[in-house]
Parts: structure tokens; C-alpha cells; sequence
């Protein structure tokens, strides 16, 4: 026999380092001579999405289009800090730190441009890689020709930025603190599982999650960060452990023993993105990284408890352990 | 606030290399004249090491140079957090999980090197092993490190636990376990590293802070943080995997001392159990709740066992206990979070950072209060929902985009579109 | 080594090799070190992952599961035959636009196994599709926009019709 039950959970996500930890991102970014952008971090884009977000930030500051943003990325030699791509924090950090070295050299172009036209236009405006002068379309100067007007200047149309915000060191004594992580990313899942009563297999058939991400920079890559991470939390509600003996070898060194979900494992789910915006984010966006994964496996496991009436309280919740907890159940009653 | 370009899902600005094969991970760099490299692991989690005998592998055909903690007696401890983790366990010297070095062999193939590891051996004295943290607690368990098994401890004390109990209705104390998680990069761990003219080691691996990494390379080695570069290669997955820097760090012993580019890729088998995992953590919680379902106490116990060494270990653990409450204001919250050594391989970083291990334990938690009381789940989750205003267990007061009643909101919204029916 | 090689005649994306080579070669091996078609990916070694899947006469097989002698004779295709030239085959351009590609490296083997699925079934429903990719697996995208990007690309090819 199958049962079917349903299950939420909402969390919340401190993110970037916090706790006064000196967490920081540098970016410089400069017009080349052909009139594109570079754009240089250290971000690491380890496939959620990072490098496509800086270069919409500057992208957007710049008035390009995406395509002519050349990026330079992670080499020591060749970049400053953008910290780590870790603690949900590279849209924020480095997406600020783009940001504000966008609005740098969004500013140097701007000054060049002023006394490129010898004339205080009421306002210039970036469009299409040019600066266009208000009523005046047809005497815009494109990068390229700016960057060659300012290499014969002697001036550089290139600026390095920075995000540096100050966080607050818990005191040891109690954890409290004015300011301990930078800002909260929120999550609801809403999970509906089947159970099969006879071999304790679990189901995942429907599946909901709402993450408060500020401003979506990326919708799509938002809805991959939730994707991704629902099916790892379905791994560790129901599938993933690594074990050790008691002489502490690890028994399931290899992906065989060690299941992860496959395509038949998740569901299709559905993300509903909600933008209460973060007034210090890169317009207005927070991180969603690792709270994409968080509220997956609570939810799962209150909708086996809505189900059948199994309370899990030791992760994952395998056939095995759901078994001998309806047979309790059954002795019980 | 949205713009022409920000809020808007342009391509993926990596997805053209990656869907035509061009993307280069480390595991696709290759150089002439290059060496592979593997590392002979600990054969018991809890020993010191008396002997390396290393005769019968140099003999293998193709075999370069075997490195051992003797040829290196400089070599200092590397750690996230803490500097607790050799790179090379020498012979009078501690392995604390079977993921230990013993030695670095560099060859011309790696089948030649598979082979030589093989036929090195060892001898050690086994100690007591330890895999359960609470064990590791106890007064006489053999320490794993010197300063004992407990690595830290943090604390939380928000408002008056006592008053907060006493205005309670209703107190439920429940224990709550989660378990050893693998990241399973699909990427398994590789890197290659060269020597330059000008002695600057370059190292070509997939990292998720590549400054971090070349600092904490370069301490190991006693070399200045200029003699190490980090370039960063297409990176098949992290999820907290690739913030600790092992391989990098025998890459680089083995480059400076073999003087020709080296490359390594680890099997999967070996990934797994010689790099980071999700801490495993226990959680005690005693909540206290008003008859309407207000929260007013919450009382937290976490333990969290980092295994054979810290890595990020003292600030995922605390994480944890930071956010004990969910997103739930609770005017008075009081907790501990123990960080503990064991035998097991080692905890780090993985997506959540003790976060997820703690909401798994929070929402369970709340579910179990909503039945007691009778309250629908759902409306004792917005009655306690963070707002602007409210305070976190560190006392952080949220001034913004404090968005978690409406993803509440949204999400049954959502769901009931589905043709869900919330039981 | 060396003494004991084996002639073998093999075409690889349309191009004939004739070569030399260990009877311990494995085929993933002969593609990346040999060939230097580093495309496909080795995630596991052990025939559990699909990272490294390539097509061999029309059907997809692991190529670490099997050794570079027994691919004599036969047709390949990796993911560097995908497409032409500088144009991209239709499922990847589908890959692209649903965002179905994260870190990456599940990517080559998914590509090549969405080939496929469509080469056998023009229309096939989503069920249909995460079982021909259950082989496959992919740790940072939950599968869906992977299945998405497959039923686009079935669209886009003709297939197309019944929205399922
Ligand atoms: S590498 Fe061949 S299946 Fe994993
Ligand atoms: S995109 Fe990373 S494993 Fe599939």
C-alpha cells in the first residue's frame, strides 16, 4: 500500500562570512582598445552562474551588451581577491565590487566624454558601447574612440573597485552582535512524497520552493541553484551516508554504494522566485547558493511524517529505518 | 531593481566551452615532458608511524622520486582555520584518518605509479580509534590532537532562558542526527603544477578561493606568497569540496623538488575518502511555546564532529547553532556548540555550512510543536516568521528584505496550483 | 609495454586512426591522452557515472568500461563530433538556452546521450527522457533544465508535437 503526505519547511541563511571576518571583493575592469570590456575577478564560477552575473552588472553600469564583455578570471598572477566562491556571497561581494568599478569607470568615460565635446551637454548617455549626447545622437563616440582618444591623453579608461562591507564579531561570551552576517536569504520548500508502506521506499512527487533572493540578477540561474540543490537535499533526506567502521575505514568509498539522485530520483519541481529587495545588494540582489539545499530535506521529512506517522530523527531516512519505525508504530498501537 | 540586462537569464557566458567538449578542467591539462603524481595514504586511521620502507617501490620502472616527511623536515601544518594538517606524516608522527600521507610518488605513468604505491610498506602502532564524537568527549579518550578532541566552543545567550521557559505552555525537547554527506564534484580532485625560470610554482586546479589557497600553499612551504601562483581551470563542482587545498599543496612539494610539470588525478574511491565531508551533527533541543504557538525559549546543544582535522569545522559547526531558530523570532535563545576531533575523515565546507544540518532539526522541531498545540504547521511557521524588526539569536536586528513570510505565502500558493491539497 | 601493442583501425568523428595500442588501454583513455579529445570526461572509472559517455555504432557506452582494441572496426562519436565546425548541433544550442549546464562536466556525456535518446525517438516524453539520462549522472543541476533542454532540442529538430 502507498501513502502520500505533505511537508514544508522554511529557513533562513546568513550569508557571506560575517562575524567580522575581513570578507572582501576587488574587480578592475577596463576599456580595451577595441572598444570592449574587460572585466577582472578572481570569482570562481564553479558552475552556479557567477561570471554570467558580473558581466550583466557591468554590462548593464557600462551600457553594453553582454557579448562584448571579455572577462579575465582566477590567476594570482593577474588578479586581486574576490575572496571565495563559498558562504553564498559572490553575487553579493563580487557583483558590488563589479558594481561599484562599473560606476568608477562609468564615471572616467563620462569625464573623458565631457571634454571630448568641449561642451557641458546637459546629460550623456551610455548606449550600445558609445556615449551619446542628449539631442545630439549623431555625434556619439564609441568606446574604441574613446580609448584612443584617451591613450593619446595619456589617460586610462580603466578603474578597480572594491566591496569591503563591515560585519561584527559575535562576543564570545553570548554570540551576540550588532551586525554578525551582512543580510538573510529566506527559502520555503513544500515537499509531497509517496511512501510505498511495504518496502519503505520514500517518493518524491511534487515539489515546491519559494527563495527570497532580493533581485533575481539571473532568473534562470536562480532556478538552477534551486533545482540543484532540491536534489541534493533529497540525496541527504533520503539516500546519502557515507559510513565508517569502528576502525574508521570508510566503507562506501564509490558510487555504487554511495547513491546519489538520478533523473529518476527528483521530480520536476517549481520555483517561485520572491524579490524583497536587499537595499545593500547589487541591485538589490542577496545570494541563493546554499540556501537552495537547505529546506529540501526538513520538508521531505515532515511530508514522511504527514504520511505514515514516522518521526525521522537521524538523517537519511532509508527503506530500512522507515521500515522498523512502522513496525514500532504497529507494536504500539 | 531590475534593468535591461540584470534580471534578464542571458546565456551562460561558460555554457558555449562546456556543451562543445572546449572547456578545460584540470583533469584535461597535459604538458611534455610531464609526470603524474599519487600519494600512499595512511593503512589505519589511528597509528604512528615507525617505518616507510620505500626499496621494492623505487624499483618499479618509471618511477622518479618518492617524497616522504623526512626529505621535507620544514614542511609546516596547512588548515582553513587552524594549521592542524600535515601534508606529510613522517615516521614517529601521528596518521589520524585513513586519508593521511605517507608519501608522494612521481612517475612517468600513472599506471607506474599506482604500482610503486603498492609495494611501499609500513609499519605503525595502532592507537585507540575514534569515530563517535561524543566518545571523543569523554574524559579518558585518547587525544587526537594535543590540545585535546575538542577544538572549540561557542556560545549563545540571548535575553532570559529562564523567564523564557517559564512563559512557556508547553516545553519539547528533542535530539536530532544528520549524517557524514559527500560532495561528489562529478569532477574528481586533479591538478598540474609547473616550475617557472624564476622558481615561481604554478598550480593549475579547481579551487574556490585561489588567494586563500596560494597563501596557505606558501605557509606550508616556508616560501613567500609571491612564489606561488594559482590559475584557475574550468571547475567540474565545489559545493564547499574545493575550499581545502591538499593536492595543490603536493603538487607543489613534488614540482620543486621533480623540477617538470606534474599532474594528478585522484580516483573517486580516493576523493572520497581522503577529502572534506558534511559535518555530522547532533542537535538537543528544549523549546519553549506559548499555548497560541509564540515562541518564547530555545534552548540548543550542538555537537558537530569535524573528524581527523578542522578545516572549516569551527565556523560550520557554529553556524549551526546560530541559526538554531530557523527563521523564527524567539525572544530569549541560549546554546553551546562543541566542535570535536575524531578519527574520521575530515569535515569542511559543504553547501549550507551546518545551516542545513541545523534546519533539518529546526523544522522538524516546529513540526512536532504545531501537532502538539494542534496548530496547522503552515500557521505556526508566519506566526513566528522573521519580520523587519525582528532579532536573530546573535541579537542582529533586520532592518530589510525580510522576505521569509511571503516565500511562505508563495509557496502554498504555489503548490495549490499544482493540484496540491496541504493535509 | 611496447612488444605486445595491437593494430587497431577505429574512426573517430568522421576521421579514420590507425593505431598502436596497449591491450590495458582503456578507450577513454585512447580518446583524451592519445587523440587529445579531452571533451569526454572520466568521473568515476567504474561504469557509474556516464561522464564519459561516448556514442560507438549508434549506441551509447561508457568508455571507460571499455578497452581501445575492442573499439577495432567500429564508428565514434564524442562530443567534439557534435555540431559542425563552428555551428552548434541543435541539442547543445538547447543546452545553452535552458540553462541546462552548470559546472559542466556531466555536460559532453549528457549531450551525447540526449543524441541518443532523439536518434532512437524524435518525440520521446519526459518520462522517456529521464530514463534514457538515469545513467548519467549530474550533481549540480537537478536534472530539470537538463530534461528541458532535451525536449527543446526535439522541438527544434522536428520532432516536436505532443507538448509532453
Ligand atoms: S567515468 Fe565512465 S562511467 Fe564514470
Ligand atoms: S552540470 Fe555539474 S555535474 Fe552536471
Amino acid at each position: 500500500m502507498k501513502k502520500r503526505g505533505v511537508g514544508i519547511a522554511s529557513v533562513m541563511f546568513g550569508f557571506g562570512y560575517g562575524e567580522g571576518f575581513p570578507d572582501h571583493s576587488t574587480a578592475s575592469i577596463r576599456i580595451k582598445p577595441d572598444g570592449r570590456v574587460e572585466v577582472k575577478t578572481a570569482a570562481a564560477d564553479v558552475g552556479q552562474g557567477v561570471l554570467t552575473v558580473v558581466s550583466q552588472i557591468a554590462a548593464e553600469i557600462l551600457g553594453v551588451p553582454v557579448e562584448s564583455i571579455d572577462l579575465v578570471n582566477g590567476d594570482t598572477a593577474v588578479t586581486r581577491s574576490s575572496g571565495s566562491t563559498s558562504a553564498t556571497r559572490q553575487t553579493f561581494f563580487t557583483g558590488n565590487a563589479v558594481m561599484n568599478t562599473a560606476q568608477i569607470l562609468r564615471s572616467i568615460i563620462f569625464d573623458l566624454a565631457v571634454k571630448v565635446y568641449g561642451k557641458t551637454y546637459p546629460e550623456l548617455y551610455f548606449e550600445n558601447s558609445c556615449v551619446v549626447p542628449h539631442g545630439a545622437e549623431e555625434k556619439k563616440i564609441s568606446f574604441a574612440e574613446l580609448a584612443k582618444i584617451a591613450a593619446e591623453r595619456g589617460e586610462k579608461l580603466e578603474a578597480e573597485g572594491s566591496y569591503f562591507p563591515i560585519t561584527t564579531p559575535p562576543d564570545p561570551s553570548n554570540g551576540q552582535g550588532e551586525r554578525v552576517y551582512v543580510s538573510y536569504t529566506f527559502v520555503t520548500t513544500i515537499a509531497e512524497v509517496e511512501i510505498d508502506l511495504g518496502t519503505g521506499q520514500v517518493e518524491v512527487i511534487r515539489m515546491v520552493a519559494a527563495p527570497d533572493v532580493g533581485q533575481a540578477i539571473h532568473p534562470q540561474n536562480v532556478e538552477g541553484q534551486m533545482e540543484g540543490g532540491s536534489a541534493q537535499g533529497i540525496g541527504m533526506a533520503l539516500m546519502e551516508e557515507i559510513l565508517f567502521d569502528e576502525y574508521g575505514t570508510l566503507l562506501n568509498p564509490n558510487l555504487s554504494t554511495y547513491l546519489i539522485p538520478t533523473s529518476l530520483d527528483v521530480p520536476r519541481m517549481q520555483t517561485v522566485i520572491v524579490e524583497d529587495e536587499e537595499p545593500l545588494g547589487p541591485f538589490g540582489a542577496k545570494g541563493i547558493g546554499e540556501p537552495a539545499m537547505i529546506s529540501t530535506a526538513p520538508a521531505i521529512i515532515n511530508a514522511i511524517y504527514n504520511a505514515c506517522g514516522v518521526r525521522i530523527k537521524e538523517l537519511p531516512a532509508t527503506p530500512e529505518k522507515i521500515l522498523r519505525e512502522l513496525k514500532k508504530l504497529a507494536a504500539g498501537n | 531593481m531590475k534593468g535591461n540586462i540584470v534580471g534578464h537569464s542571458v546565456p551562460k557566458v561558460d555554457a558555449k566551452a562546456k556543451v562543445t567538449g572546449k572547456a578545460l578542467y584540470a583533469t584535461d591539462l597535459y604538458m611534455e615532458d610531464m609526470l603524474y603524481m599519487q600519494v600512499l595514504r595512511a593503512p589505519y586511521a589511528h597509528a604512528v608511524i615507525r617505518k616507510i620502507d620505500l626499496a621494492q617501490a623505487l624499483a618499479v620502472p618509471g618511477i622518479v622520486r618518492i617524497i616522504t616527511k623526512e626529505d621535507l623536515p620544514g614542511l609546516k601544518n596547512h588548515g582553513l582555520i587552524f594549521k592542524d594538517q600535515p601534508a606529510l606524516v613522517g615516521i614517529g608522527e601521528k596518521v589520524r584518518f585513513t586519508g593521511d600521507t605517507l608519501a608522494i610518488v612521481i612517475g612517468e605513468s600513472n599506471i607506474q605509479v599506482r604500482k610503486a604505491i603498492k609495494k611501499i610498506k609500513v609499519e605503525y602502532d595502532k592507537l585507540e580509534v575514534i569515530t563517535d564524537p561524543l566518545r571523543a568527549m569523554e574524559e579518558d579518550a585518547v587525544t587526537i590532537h594535543t590540545a585535546g578532541n575538542i577544538v572549540c566552543t561557542h556560545k549563545l545567550d540571548k535575553g532570559d532562558i529562564v523567564r523564557g521557559f517559564m512563559e512557556a505552555d508547553l516545553i519539547v525537547y528533542n535530539e536530532f542526527k544528520t549524517q557524514h554527506v559527500e560532495h561528489i564534484t562529478l569532477q574528481p580532485d586533479a591538478g598540474l603544477a609547473t616550475l617557472e625560470e624564476d622558481d615561481t610554482i604554478c598550480i593549475w586546479a579547481a579551487t574556490q578561493w585561489l588567494h586563500d589557497t596560494r597563501v596557505d600553499v606558501a605557509q606550508a612551504m616556508g616560501l613567500p606568497v609571491e612564489k606561488i601562483r594559482i590559475i584557475q581551470p574550468a571547475i567540474g563542482g565545489a559545493f564547499g569540496k574545493r575550499e581545502d587545498i591538499i593536492a595543490q599543496l603536493h603538487l607543489a612539494i613534488a614540482v620543486r623538488e621533480v623540477k617538470r610539470p606534474v599532474k594528478t588525478i585522484y580516483s573517486r574511491e580516493e576523493s572520497i575518502i581522503a577529502t572534506s565531508k558534511r559535518h555530522p551533527m547532533i542537535f538537543r533541543f528544549r523549546t519553549g511555546v506559548k499555548k497560541d504557538g509564540t515562541l518564547t525559549a530555545w534552548e540548543a546543544t550542538v555537537i558537530g564532529d569535524t573528524g581527523a582535522y578542522a578545516s572549516s569545522g569551527p565556523a560550520v559547526v557554529h553556524k549551526g547553532l546560530y541559526h538554531c531558530t530557523g527563521p523564527y523570532d524567539c525572544p530569549n535563545v541560549r546554546g553551546v556548540a562543541y566542535t570535536v576531533y575524531t578519527n574520521n575523515t575530515y569535515a569542511g565546507a559543504m553547501r549550507g555550512f551546518g545551516a542545513t544540518q541545523t534546519a533539518f532539526a529546526y523544522e522538524s522541531q516546529m513540526d512536532i510543536i504545531a501537532e502538539k498545540l494542534g496548530i496547522n504547521p503552515i500557521e505556526l511557521r508566519l506566526k513566528n516568521a522573521y519580520q523587519v524588526g525582528s532579532t536573530t539569536p546573535n541579537g542582529q536586528k533586520l532592518y530589510a528584505s525580510v522576505g521569509v513570510k511571503e516565500t511562505i505565502i508563495k509557496a502554498v500558493e504555489a503548490f495549490e496550483r499544482l493540484g496540491g491539497v496541504i493535509r | 609495454m611496447g612488444d605486445n601493442r595491437l593494430m587497431i583501425k577505429v574512426t573517430v568523428n568522421d576521421r579514420l586512426y590507425e593505431l598502436q595500442v596497449d591491450p590495458e588501454l582503456r578507450l577513454v583513455d585512447l580518446l583524451r591522452d592519445e587523440l587529445g579529445l579531452t571533451g569526454t570526461k572520466e568521473g568515476c572509472g567504474k561504469g557509474e557515472c556516464g561522464a564519459c559517455t561516448i556514442i560507438m555504432n549508434g549506441k551509447t557506452v561508457n568508455s571507460c568500461m571499455v578497452l581501445a582494441f575492442q573499439a577495432d572496426g567500429s564508428e565514434i562519436l564524442t562530443i567534439e563530433g557534435m555540431g559542425d565546425g563552428e555551428e552548434l548541433h541543435p541539442i547543445q544550442e538547447a543546452f545553452i538556452r535552458q540553462g541546462a549546464v552548470q559546472c559542466g562536466y556531466c555536460t559532453p556525456g549528457m549531450v551525447l546521450s540526449a543524441k541518443a535518446i532523439l536518434d532512437k525517438n524524435p518525440n520521446p516524453s519526459e518520462e522517456e527522457i529521464r530514463k534514457g539520462i538515469s545513467g548519467n549522472l549530474c550533481r549540480c543541476t537537478g536534472y530539470q533544465k537538463i530534461v528541458d533542454a532535451i525536449k527543446d532540442a526535439a522541438e527544434v529538430m522536428g520532432g516536436g508535437g505532443d507538448e509532453r
